[in-house]
């Protein structure tokens, strides 16, 4: 007869194979782009010797494998279902290339063990009038056979990976898991003991007596074995038969009661369930031990994003057991959301098929069988991928047709042909379906989940993936490192600081004065970023200040931010260095800046490190008690103590607020008499502030009054962190200073930076204004150009002109033309401290510069020769 | 040169999500296709008629639809007014190639030839049906000429 033209693109026949054809296209254009993947990793042409082939052997396998089969089955089977094979097919290809892409010697066996899958699946087709009714006849002899196997795993049980529970059986490489036919056996005994009792089916009690007690032997003997997601797949597998069986909708709230009891027990009573629990509820609390898993998963589904990595692009194996477990999510990575969306729905399609085949079926059996393998298909896929995505707590069971195992992908083949079996058996003789409503419920909630599933992975992809990706525990930033040029630190003059060295996939960072490392930091690919490598980072590394097209291309082709950026900075390599050997031998500080830009052009901080051998050394500077890790210039606060007794003498005397100087220097401050730094040399106010007496300072406190001193320490920039590119600790304003007097003696609980201290220092050397903080001064642009950092920002009045410079002259030393004010201060722990300011003095021919030196310890004299050293040499003296 | 590789794997990825989207595409349109088919072939089917005749009445009523109501409620297709029949008593279904007699959960129940009906049962000609005190007897009209119909084979 012939079939008219519109009806035969219908046929089984030609649907199952054109949809083939377009699998055997989607895997071959897979292949082709594993194929050149080193070479876009390596961003050039490589010999086509390396290149990737070997997965090849996985393509041509699946070719044969899957057109045999489907040929066989349009033979055999003319009447079954035309989608499922080549949907089951397209799943079972993807999850094997991408195994493939992960290990060479898991992408062979699953190879094998696709071929052998196909081939019984064959050599089954034989049986295949027989093979329903054997299994329904025998359904205890099965379902006990499967027990007994399962429960030799106690005797003979192995784990294959080596370690966690002992689920396996086999020797000499071959290994295979009861459990996963348990599953099978356990489906067809329900099928076949429910569709018996169908006629006489009267409430539930009849229903679940045997069933509940076959079900309870299974199940107690998974818990025994702590196979806990197998378990849980066969309360869903066994919910969903009951409750087709009887129509009752109570059977659904009754599981999810026993689920959630479940789950509460296992949280109480269980190790391994309390640990799984918690790192699904709080992942971030503990993400390097027990939440390691799921954090690295999260991550490669950020690295994912919409359009994923491309094949061979992503690092899909920073996640563990990536093969198996996490299959879905190293899909993810490398083809994005738009891939787990197509991945999502083929999976509820071949769900949907199976639930029509069943709704087609026969008989009572064959349609809870279908039910039954609709019920496991969709259970395990949402069990494994809602653990992926955190919409679940995590259960080791495998994607089916996808993940990585033998027995797993032999049962996926078996439950694919009870399904063919079924469907052709039903095309012409439905048995009539005396209650659909339970199917449509049971596809709605299965669907819906499968949506929820997308949806989930969308919002950690898309919504929260550029958060995620920042996180420093994603090696992914690391492995670009090496891929990506980082651009160079430079100093004012243009000279090297830090550089990338080695080639292309071998990028280094050369660190060209790697004393100064706790300066300019280092960039590690284990311990992340610091200093300015960090607070500068997003230029360096090429995520900023790019043309926008530039940085789409980059990530659309590569994945990884453009080229990086250089910056010149505003230090000066020697002055720099000198500062360095200067604070030799002490803990403490030192900056110089020009008075006039706020540029820093000295920042040195000792006890530093070897920013080269940083990963070497990263134990005993993560133990040293000295902190050397730490740049005390930028990030150490310290109480002032008398070092602002000149700005505080300076604004009293501006609003006619000076009192007569009190004969009583020292203070009692919370019971420590706090002295003078050195003698005064006279009772008058010059004096005492230069010998920065803390009575003097208290008493200068009490007249300006808090409002006055919040004004005044706030004017100065106390309360801001000055706009450089490095990690500051926050200096935030007060509400109050109940206590002026306490608080102008500066070691009240203020704390302050020598930076900050430096810009302080300048306002008296740069006619009272106050600059702006500068360390980078320029980028140069992917043009090549200079462009300025940033804008620069308007200095701000002090003080007059007029006072910043009688203030200075008050200073003034007697052998050099520089002002200088040393002091010692007591923290709240009783530690001392000696802070040393000095500036040049006019600001006739030279540039005007101020150093600031801080040492932990009282030692004036120490900190006064390092600060005029240091501050003659920028003077150029 | 260098990036030459990297537009050949965007080139392949695109065609990638291509050949995927596509197969569901497939899928789906096949499926609508399928749909549209057993629409079109549920249309033409031909459903043979039903001839009733009431024991107490000589008149014969003809259904031709798919599905007849028998009750008292004036919503049904075939109202019976009497005390003994439920408001939406019984019904006649044809499916699966045959008229099917299902009780609609009646207060006197259903008789066919004389058994009381608890689930659907195939009717035969000259079969006779009881719902409370009505009784009648049935008649299936043959087909004129039953159209052959389309059926899948590879």
């Amino acid at each position: 007869m012939k079939v008219p033209r519109p009806l035969r693109r219908l046929l089984p026949a030609s649907v199952s194979a054109s949809l083939l054809r377009l699998a055997a296209a989607f895997l071959g254009l897979f292949a082709l782009a594993l194929t050149l993947s080193p070479a876009v990793r390596q961003r050039s042409l490589l010999p086509l010797a390396e290149l990737r082939w070997a997965h090849w052997l996985g393509v041509v396998v699946w070719v044969l494998a899957l057109f045999w089969l489907d040929r066989r089955t349009r033979e055999r089977l003319p009447n079954r279902d035309p989608f499922i094979i080549p949907v089951a097919g397209l799943l079972a290809g993807w999850g094997l290339l991408t195994i493939w892409r992960l290990t060479f010697e898991f992408g062979l066996r699953q190879t094998a063990w696709l071929a052998v899958s196909c081939a019984l699946f064959v050599l089954a087709l034989r049986l295949r009038e027989r093979i329903l009714p054997m299994l329904r006849r025998y359904k205890y002899v099965w379902l006990l056979a499967g027990l007994l196997i399962t429960a030799l795993t106690f005797l003979f049980g192995t784990n294959p990976s080596g370690i966690g529970p002992d689920l396996w059986l086999g020797c000499c490489g071959l290994y295979f898991q009861p459990s996963e036919l348990l599953k099978l056996l356990l489906i067809i005994y329900l099928a076949a003991y429910l569709a018996d009792r169908q006629p006489l089916m009267t409430g539930l009690l009849p229903l679940l007596a045997p069933t509940a007690v076959m079900t309870g032997a299974v199940l107690l003997l998974l818990m025994v074995q702590r196979d806990l997601g197998t378990a849980w797949v066969f309360i869903f597998i066994y919910t969903i038969l009951i409750y087709i069986a009887a129509g009752k909708r109570r059977v659904l709230l009754a599981s999810a009661v026993v689920l959630i009891l479940a789950m509460v027990a296992g949280y109480e009573l269980v190790g391994l369930v309390h640990a799984r629990i918690d790192s699904w509820l709080n992942p971030w609390v503990d993400p390097t031990n027990r939440s390691y898993q799921i954090v690295q998963a999260l991550m490669a589904i950020a690295a994912g994003g919409m359009f994923g990595r491309g094949p061979g692009l992503g690092s899909p194996g920073f996640v563990p057991v990536a093969h198996s477990d996490f299959i879905y999510t190293s899909i993810v990575e490398e083809s994005g959301l738009l891939g787990a969306i197509a991945l999502l729905a083929l999976i509820a399609f071949l769900v949907v098929r199976a639930l029509r085949i069943s709704l087609h079926a026969r008989d009572a059996y064959q349609r809870y069988l279908a039910i039954g393998l609709a019920a496991y298909i969709a259970s395990q896929s949402l069990l494994i991928i809602g653990g992926n995505i955190r919409m679940l707590p995590l259960t080791g069971v495998t994607l089916p047709f996808v993940s990585y195992g033998g027995s797993s992908m032999l049962i996926s083949f078996f439950a694919l042909l009870l399904l063919c079996l079924v469907s052709h058996d039903g095309v012409h003789r439905a048995a009539p379906v005396l209650n659909s409503r339970p199917t449509l419920i049971i596809a709605g909630l299965l669907l819906g989940a499968f949506a929820l599933a997308a949806v989930i992975t969308g919002w950690w992809g898309v919504a929260r993936g550029p958060d995620l990706l920042t996180r420093t525990d994603n090696a992914r930033r690391g492995l670009s490192d090496r891929y990506v040029w980082r651009g160079a630190l430079l100093d004012r003059d243009f000279q090297l600081l830090s550089r990338t060295g080695g080639s292309a996939s071998q990028y280094t960072r050369d660190y060209v004065e790697p004393s100064l490392g706790n300066v300019l930091g280092y960039s590690h690919p284990q311990f992340g970023q610091s200093g300015l490598e960090d607070g500068l980072d997003p230029i360096l590394r090429g995520e900023e200040r790019q043309p926008a097209w530039g940085l789409w291309l980059s990530h659309i082709l590569y994945g990884q931010p453009s080229p990086g950026l250089d910056v010149q900075l505003s230090l000066d390599r020697e002055l720099t260095l000198q500062s360095m050997q200067a604070l030799e031998g002490q803990r403490g500080a030192a900056v110089v800046m020009d008075a006039a830009s706020g540029e820093v052009l000295a920042l040195a901080s000792q006890p530093g490190f070897n920013a080269s051998t940083v990963g070497e050394d990263w134990q005993s500077l993560l133990e040293s008690e000295y902190s050397p890790l730490m740049n005390r210039a930028v990030q150490g606060a310290y109480p002032p103590g008398g070092v602002l007794g000149p700005w505080l003498l300076a604004a009293a005397r501006n609003q006619d607020l000076l009192p007569e100087p009190e004969l009583e220097t020292s203070y009692l401050l919370n019971g420590t008499t706090l002295e003078c730094t050195q003698p005064p040399s006279e009772m008058e106010w010059d004096a005492l502030i230069a010998a920065a007496c803390p009575g003097a300072l208290a008493q200068l406190g009490l007249a300006l009054g808090e409002q006055n001193l919040l004004t005044l320490y706030s004017a100065l920039g106390l309360y801001t962190a000055p706009s450089v590119p490095l990690r500051q600790p926050s200096f935030a304003a007060p509400a109050s200073l109940p206590r002026p007097g306490e608080a102008a003696t500066g070691q009240a609980g203020m704390l302050v930076s020598p930076l900050q201290m430096a810009r302080v220092a300048a306002t008296l050397s740069n006619g009272g204004q106050l600059p702006a903080a500068q360390l980078a001064l320029a980028v140069k642009d992917a043009s090549g150009e200079w462009q300025p950092y940033t804008e620069p920002s308007a200095a701000q009045a002090v003080l007059t002109s007029a006072a910043a410079f009688s203030q200075a002259q008050r200073l003034a030393a007697e052998d050099a033309p520089i002002w200088e004010l040393r002091t010692t201060a007591q923290g709240a722990s009783g530690l001392h401290y000696t802070w040393y300011l000095a500036g040049s003095l006019s600001r006739g021919s030279q540039p005007a510069r101020v150093v600031v030196v801080l040492l932990e310890g009282s030692s004036p004299q120490q900190a006064a020769a390092i600060g005029r050293q240091v501050l003659l040499t920028a003077l150029g003296e | 040169m260098a990036e030459l590789p990297a537009y050949i794997l965007l080139g392949l990825r695109a065609l990638m999500a291509l050949a995927l989207y596509g197969f569901l595409a497939w899928c789906f349109l096949t499926l609508w296709r399928e749909l549209k088919q057993q629409a079109l072939n549920l249309a033409r089917q031909r459903i043979p008629a039903l001839l009733v005749t009431q024991d107490a009445a000589s008149e014969q009523l003809r259904f031709a639809t798919a599905e007849v109501t028998l009750g008292r409620h004036p919503s049904c297709e075939w109202v019976l007014a009497d005390e003994t029949v439920s408001s939406r008593h019984a019904r006649l279904v044809f499916h699966h190639d045959h008229w099917w007699l299902e009780d609609l959960g009646s207060r006197n129940g259903t008789f066919l030839n004389g058994d009381a009906l608890s689930a659907p049962v195939v009717l035969t000609n000259q079969d006779h049906i009881r719902c409370g005190q009505v009784s009648f007897t049935l008649h299936i009209e043959a087909l004129p000429q039953a159209a052959p119909q389309t059926q899948e084979q590879a």
